[in-house]
């Protein structure tokens, strides 16, 4: 009998709950026009996804100072995808069904991103990629899908020009990748060029990130000697292999990082004097030549106490970007959104941003990128030549050479 | 003939540290009977102690390990004591129930990590930590080499533990039958206390020495917790011989794996074997070994 009751308890009170939910959500609704953001904050990714929703808060708080769109305020609803794919679609949908989102942002790894892309168009809501980089993201002719980003192909095309006029005797590469979707498209299209600029590539091999030890790995790759070692890593495996090349005395004319963990701060503090001429391949840094660029990087610095990088500016311009096509938009809602997202023509931190389509993609926004190299301690930019901030030191001396 | 050694090389230095880890996880399966799924988070919890020392004290990573231990120690026999010991006497649907809040507790270490230390990675920078020397053409990295000797200076230490003192008579009579220890006037729930605080404080050492090479950052655990897994499973449940040989024979499947069939199959390799284990020899390398 007791239990009974108690049962019918906690079925009252969960109703209760339930409405007071209701309550609470519907309240809201009528002041906000509610932006939907997908992200890593936990796992293993969560710093990157803390860094872009530092950005996108930062971002969001200076426009609504501005004054109210289509007289709202505009709000984000951040959800949680733990790196995860499935759980990037889920969350998705929830934000979607529930929330009621005019539009979707964020999307950090390529794989999280990719499982989300389908669910929005499915949906029919904009989703505008700012991080995920895989070609295929925007390679499907979803009409709902816009990329801020370039893909993770052109993340070299800074190093084709510099390899043609200054590194003219880089004749072999060796290409290392983590095995995921980011680093399985950057490595076949990385190698599909490099073969194309004439260099011969002699080993491409994956790796599951989080490894301890890469020796046996690293061990294969000193056998080849190459001239260059392409590596597609998070900070985490990129601070691992460059100690443990250096451990192993692996001297090639060039270590190249392909974006992602090569520029963070704390790739040098893991790393030490290890990162010393390592160059990397990078979308942005806070000398590019981009109206704003450098005060929002101050901006961060000092409000969070502690400096940002590529990722955060992306997020930091997309947030720009979204608030100017709702702006634009006949009236918030998604298809008219998506109209404005077409025709989206402006400047941000992280440059310009217009969605073009071309080769297979459609609505992906065309970038230069850079080449960094840290020198001393700081990540200077070196290529091109018009925005270097050092000259560029090649071919980088042999361990043994080093202080 | 220079891979093939270099691989071996690394296959037994890192099976060195990933016994030290089963070894930890085995002596809580055999005595409490149940896996204890936040072993790695419990490392994680190591990991941070060695990393706030050497960094607000500069205090070395070794010598971290005498605050370390003992801390993760007492920690695990709190979670013994006050979560896991209550439930035991608590009829409920599922008899597993303390497996699940092992991972609960999993997920609270992680979260208050997070909280405290932010998602950032850290790692802690030494002397040590980039030093090599090398045998012929094969590089041995210093922390690794160190690391694999502690790791079997406390192997040893554990099997006098085990073999010869009164407290280690009483787990193993424990592992093998609570109930006739019991009736023998072991004090089984002092003993799970104590088994617990044990395979903490082991894991611990595996995780302080882990950090002069690695990173850490708040999910590190997980990883960590399902090579324990492995390793358990592989040597046979409870068996301290068997996660020797689990963590030895994990660590040279990795690394041969990773040079002769690609390092991006790292896991399933481990997992594989694994698989093959539970098919052709259920019970682990303990059925060739009596301990």
């Amino acid at each position: 009998m007791t239990k009974r009751r108690s049962v019918k308890c906690l079925i009252f009170g969960f109703a209760f709950f339930l409405a007071g939910l209701l309550l609470v959500s519907c309240g809201k609704k009528s002041d906000t026009i509610k932006i939907g953001i997908i992200l890593p904050l936990t796992g293993d990714l969560a710093k990157f996804g803390e860094i872009e929703k530092n950005s996108f808060m930062m971002a969001l708080e200076e426009i609504n100072a501005l004054g109210a769109v289509h007289g709202k305020k505009l709000e984000l609803v951040i959800e949680d995808t733990q790196g995860k794919p499935e759980i990037a679609r889920s969350a998705l949908e929830k934000l979607v069904t529930q929330d009621k989102v005019v539009m979707i942002g964020g999307g950090y790894s390529s794989s999280e991103t990719y499982a989300a892309v389908s669910v929005a168009q499915k949906q029919k809501v904009p989703f505008l990629v700012n991080t995920g980089a895989a070609d295929n993201i925007t390679e499907q002719g979803y009409e709902y899908i816009f990329r801020l980003n370039p893909p993770v192909s052109e993340y070299p095309s800074s190093l084709e020009s510099f390899l043609k006029e200054s590194a003219k005797d880089v004749k072999t590469a060796v290409i290392l990748f983590e095995n995921s979707l980011f680093g399985q498209s950057g490595s076949k299209e990385f190698e599909a060029q490099a073969t194309k600029w004439g260099l011969k590539v002699l080993l491409k091999e994956g790796y599951a990130k989080g490894a301890i030890d890469f020796k046996p790995l690293l061990t294969k790759v000193r056998e080849k000697n190459p001239d260059l070692i392409y590596m597609i890593s998070y900070y985490m495996d990129a601070s691992l292999l460059i100690r443990q090349s250096m451990e192993l005395n692996i001297n090639p004319k060039l270590f190249v990082g392909g974006a992602a963990g090569f520029t963070l701060p704390e790739f040098l503090k893991n790393s030490g004097k290890a990162t010393e001429y390592v160059y990397s391949a990078t979308l942005w840094t806070p000398t590019v030549p981009y109206k704003g660029a450098k005060e929002y990087y101050d901006k961060y610095l000092n409000k969070f106490k502690e400096p940002t990088e590529y990722h955060g500016a992306e997020a930091y311009a997309a947030m720009y970007v979204i608030a100017d096509a709702i702006k634009r938009a006949k009236t918030p809602a998604p298809a008219d959104i998506r109209e404005a997202l077409t025709k989206t023509d402006m400047m941000t931190v992280f440059g310009p941003v217009k969605f073009i389509s071309y080769g297979k993609m459609t609505q992906q926004n065309k970038l230069p990128t850079f080449l960094v190299q840290w020198q001393n301690g700081q990540l200077e930019t070196v290529w091109p030549k018009d925005v270097a901030t050092k000259k560029y030191i090649y071919p980088i001396p042999p361990w043994n050479a080093r202080k | 003939m220079e891979v093939f050694l270099q691989t071996l090389v690394a296959g037994i230095l890192k099976g060195g540290l990933y016994s030290l880890i089963g070894i930890g996880m085995t002596l809580i399966m055999g005595v409490m009977g149940i896996i204890n799924l936040a072993h790695g988070q419990l490392m994680m919890v190591a990991m941070y102690i060695t990393f706030a020392l050497s960094s607000f004290f500069g205090i070395d990573p070794y010598i971290s390990l005498l605050v370390s231990m003992p801390s993760l120690f007492i920690l695990g026999m709190a979670i013994q004591k006050y979560i896991m010991n209550p439930l035991m006497e608590v009829d409920s649907i599922l008899p597993e129930n303390q497996v699940l809040m092992t991972v609960g507790i999993g997920m609270v270490l992680t979260e208050i990590a997070r909280f405290i230390f932010s998602s950032n990675y850290k790692s802690v920078q030494t002397s040590y930590s980039n030093a090599t020397f090398f045998l012929g053409a094969i590089s041995f990295s210093v922390a690794l080499v160190i690391a694999f000797f502690i790791a079997i200076g406390f192997t040893v230490l554990m099997f006098w533990f085990l073999l010869k003192t009164d407290i280690g008579r009483s787990i193993r009579a424990t592992a093998q039958d609570r109930d006739a220890a019991l009736l023998m006037g072991v004090n089984s729930k002092k003993i799970t206390i104590i088994t617990f605080g044990i395979g903490s404080s082991l894991v611990a050492a595996a995780g302080t020495l882990l950090i002069p090479i690695y990173y850490l950052f708040p999910d590190i655990g997980g990883p960590f917790t399902r090579k324990a897994f492995v390793i358990t499973i592989l040597g046979g449940l409870g068996s301290t011989v068997g996660a020797i040989f689990g963590g030895i024979t994990l660590g040279l499947a990795e690394s041969f794996g990773a040079t002769y069939i690609g390092m991006a199959y790292d896991d399933m390799i481990g997992l594989i074997i694994f698989i093959l284990v539970l098919l052709f020899i259920p019970g682990g390398f303990k059925r060739f070994t009596k301990i």
